[in-house]
């Protein structure tokens, strides 16, 4: 695994609404390099600055030739600084980093994402075969239901919802999800689950897939200080005992391998 | 005016480091984790991380939190405990061509003896940094940082176990440092590290409840340095073993306040998080100062009072 920390050039800042931005920098080799579900840290600021002090992760949304893309939404001090950057302006990044998806041609794959966990799965659903894979994609409202449009060249079905029925079915992209679920193990598939989103969320799409005997795999978020594996301070509860480290091990991580009574 | 290369290296009691700057412990791994990031060699030394007698889970999540220029954490001194850690770590350390210092913590005063006497045996690290001031763990650690006689105890029973170098590493959670300092050195310790973090807590006002799940934890980078300087100099003049400065330092001039403070060699911990390259940075701009200023030796730059 290489590793980079450079310093690139913002390409372009795509403001979609809602406080959500889609971000782009010309980082060739880090580009090249990127799996779908991993993720880099991004340097928010001027390169003096100490506060804030850490850079912040962010899921690789996608690579194209020398480009890389980020979905984001700005939350707080350091996406604040990130979004009032211009093209030309220059960021420190760190990345490829971490455990990406396992990519499964073979078998029916199922994309779930919550509110802007559909930032991994789209270069996820960019690397799939069309056939055979579903999306699914879940919001508070419609207009937070980012990019959803750009899913629909990369799955045979999308289906989407929202919380308050704005958009899609009314109601969670989970109750969706297990609609489907059933349907595809009626058709004897057993179907390689795909999660990113809120962690209520993600714990619940873990759920269905445990009673139903289906694989899934998740990808989590954890407060972060290096995101190589330094500092130790992303863990989270795995099953049977001890932590694991969501920017090592992770990411991506066998949804059965984390303890989600003792999570969060 | 163009002056002579400067000579970077300094002895910290019989070790030789290169040039004065080491990666602080539980900020570097166990060394390999960022050789593809940084130039390992090219630095002083590193410290690794804190290691026990058995392995030790860690604290639960979160275990981190941002404060302004500054960290708060309670990793709770997460290791894979001394067997694995000379079973599986320590061989690939020894490819490295740097000072590899390891960095122990105890439960007991007899625990820190027989981490010791391990390490020694073991072969393949250059020194031993001794943590009697870690403020997440609840058994140990902190206890013996905080009291001359206990800190004193824990330096004497490590000593008897080694005839590697011993560095002493205390806490900044003390009235006065210099007592412990003097107390360490009296116990026969080569030299002192300092400081550890800094106790302290941040609160989640949506959550309504502390932002780390142990409530509590050390606070390091840019914003505790002030704190450390003054107990570096003041350390500096109450001792006569060479001391190693540590706390918040970002960059070649921090760096060389510490140094002038009478420091021998300084660590990077909290910064080298947030840009693996800081380390060789600094000691590029510790060159080119000392050049600019005239400065042949490292030990030249300290002030004298
Ligand atoms: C592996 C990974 C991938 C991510 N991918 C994306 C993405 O594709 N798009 C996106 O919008 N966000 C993503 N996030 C979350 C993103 O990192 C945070 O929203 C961001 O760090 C907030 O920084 P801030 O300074 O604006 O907020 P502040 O609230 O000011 O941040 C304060 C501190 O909290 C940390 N923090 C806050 N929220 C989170 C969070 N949810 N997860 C981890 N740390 C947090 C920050 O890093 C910082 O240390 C990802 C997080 C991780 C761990
Ligand atoms: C994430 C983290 C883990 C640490 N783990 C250890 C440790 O295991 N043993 C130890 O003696 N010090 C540990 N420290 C303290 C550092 O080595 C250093 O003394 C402190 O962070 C101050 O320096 P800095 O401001 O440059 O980070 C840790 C610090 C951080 C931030
Ligand atoms: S963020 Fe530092 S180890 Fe994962």
């Amino acid at each position: 695994m290489k590793r980079l920390d450079i310093s690139a050039p913002v390409l372009s800042q795509q403001d979609l609404g809602h406080g959500i931005l889609l971000l782009a920098i010309l980082a060739p080799e880090i580009a090249k390099a990127a799996l779908p579900g991993q993720f880099c840290m991004l340097h928010a600021g001027s390169p003096e600055t100490t506060d804030p002090l850490l850079r912040r992760p962010f899921s690789i949304h996608y690579a194209d030739g020398d480009t890389i893309f980020f979905l984001y939404r700005v939350v707080g001090k350091g996406t604040r600084l990130i979004a009032a950057m211009r093209p030309g302006d220059v960021i420190r990044i760190l990345g490829p980093l971490g455990c990406g998806f396992s990519i499964s041609a073979e078998t029916k794959n199922i994309l779930v994402g919550g509110g802007l966990g559909t930032a991994p799965l789209f270069f996820l659903a960019r690397s799939l075969p069309r056939e055979g894979t579903t999306i699914m994609l879940g919001a508070k409202t419609s207009g937070e239901l980012a990019r959803a449009d750009a899913f629909l060249p990369h799955a045979e079905k999308v289906f989407l919802s929202t919380d308050d029925g704005s958009l899609g079915q009314h109601g969670l992209v989970t109750e969706l999800l297990a609609g489907h679920i059933q349907r595809t193990l009626c058709t004897g598939f057993l179907p390689l689950v795909s999660a990113c989103g809120p962690w209520p969320m993600v714990r619940a799409v873990a759920h269905l897939c445990h009673i139903n005997g289906i694989p899934c795999q998740v990808s989590l978020e954890a407060r972060m200080a290096c995101g190589t594996g330094l500092c130790l301070g992303c863990a989270i509860p795995r099953s049977g005992g001890g932590y694991l480290h969501v920017c090592t091990d992770g990411p991506v991580l066998d949804a059965a391998l984390v303890d989600w009574e003792t999570s969060q | 005016m163009s002056h002579p290369r400067p000579d970077l290296s300094v002895a910290i009691g019989p070790l030789r480091l290169r040039n004065p700057i080491l990666l602080a412990s539980g900020t570097c791994g166990y060394g390999r984790e960022l050789a593809d990031l940084v130039d390992i060699g090219a630095l002083g030394g590193i410290v690794l991380k804190g290691i026990s007698l058995k392995p030790r889970p860690g604290n639960p999540p979160p275990r981190i939190v941002e404060t302004p220029s500054g960290l708060l954490n309670a990793i709770g001194l997460e290791n894979v405990g001394i067997d694995t850690f000379i079973e599986r770590k320590l061989p690939s350390l020894r490819e490295i061509d740097t000072c590899i210092v390891s960095n122990i913590l105890g439960e007991s005063v007899e625990e820190y003896g027989e981490l010791a006497r391990i390490l020694d045996m073991a072969g393949g690290v250059h020194a031993i940094e001794v943590n009697i001031s870690c403020p997440n763990v609840k058994a140990g650690g902190f206890a013996f940082g905080t009291d001359p006689a206990a800190a004193a105890e824990v330096t004497l029973a490590v000593k008897e176990s080694t005839c590697l170098p011993v560095i002493v590493k205390l806490s900044p959670n003390v009235t006065d440092i210099t007592a412990i300092a003097r107390a360490v050195e009296k116990a026969g310790a080569d030299a002192l590290s300092l400081v550890n973090t800094l106790f302290g807590m941040a609160i989640d006002i949506r959550r309504r409840r502390p932002a780390l799940a142990n409530v509590f934890g050390g606070l390091s980078g840019p914003a505790i340095r002030p704190v450390a300087l003054r107990m570096v100099w003041q350390t500096v003049r109450a001792v006569g073993i060479p001391v190693i400065g540590i706390g918040g330092i970002r960059t070649a001039g921090d760096a060389i306040e510490f140094l002038m403070a009478g420091a021998r060699a300084v660590q990077i911990g909290t910064i080298s998080l947030v840009n693996p390259r800081a380390s060789t940075e600094i000691i590029s701009g510790i060159e080119s100062f000392m050049r600019e200023e005239g400065f042949s030796r490292i030990t030249d730059m300290r002030i004298d009072r």
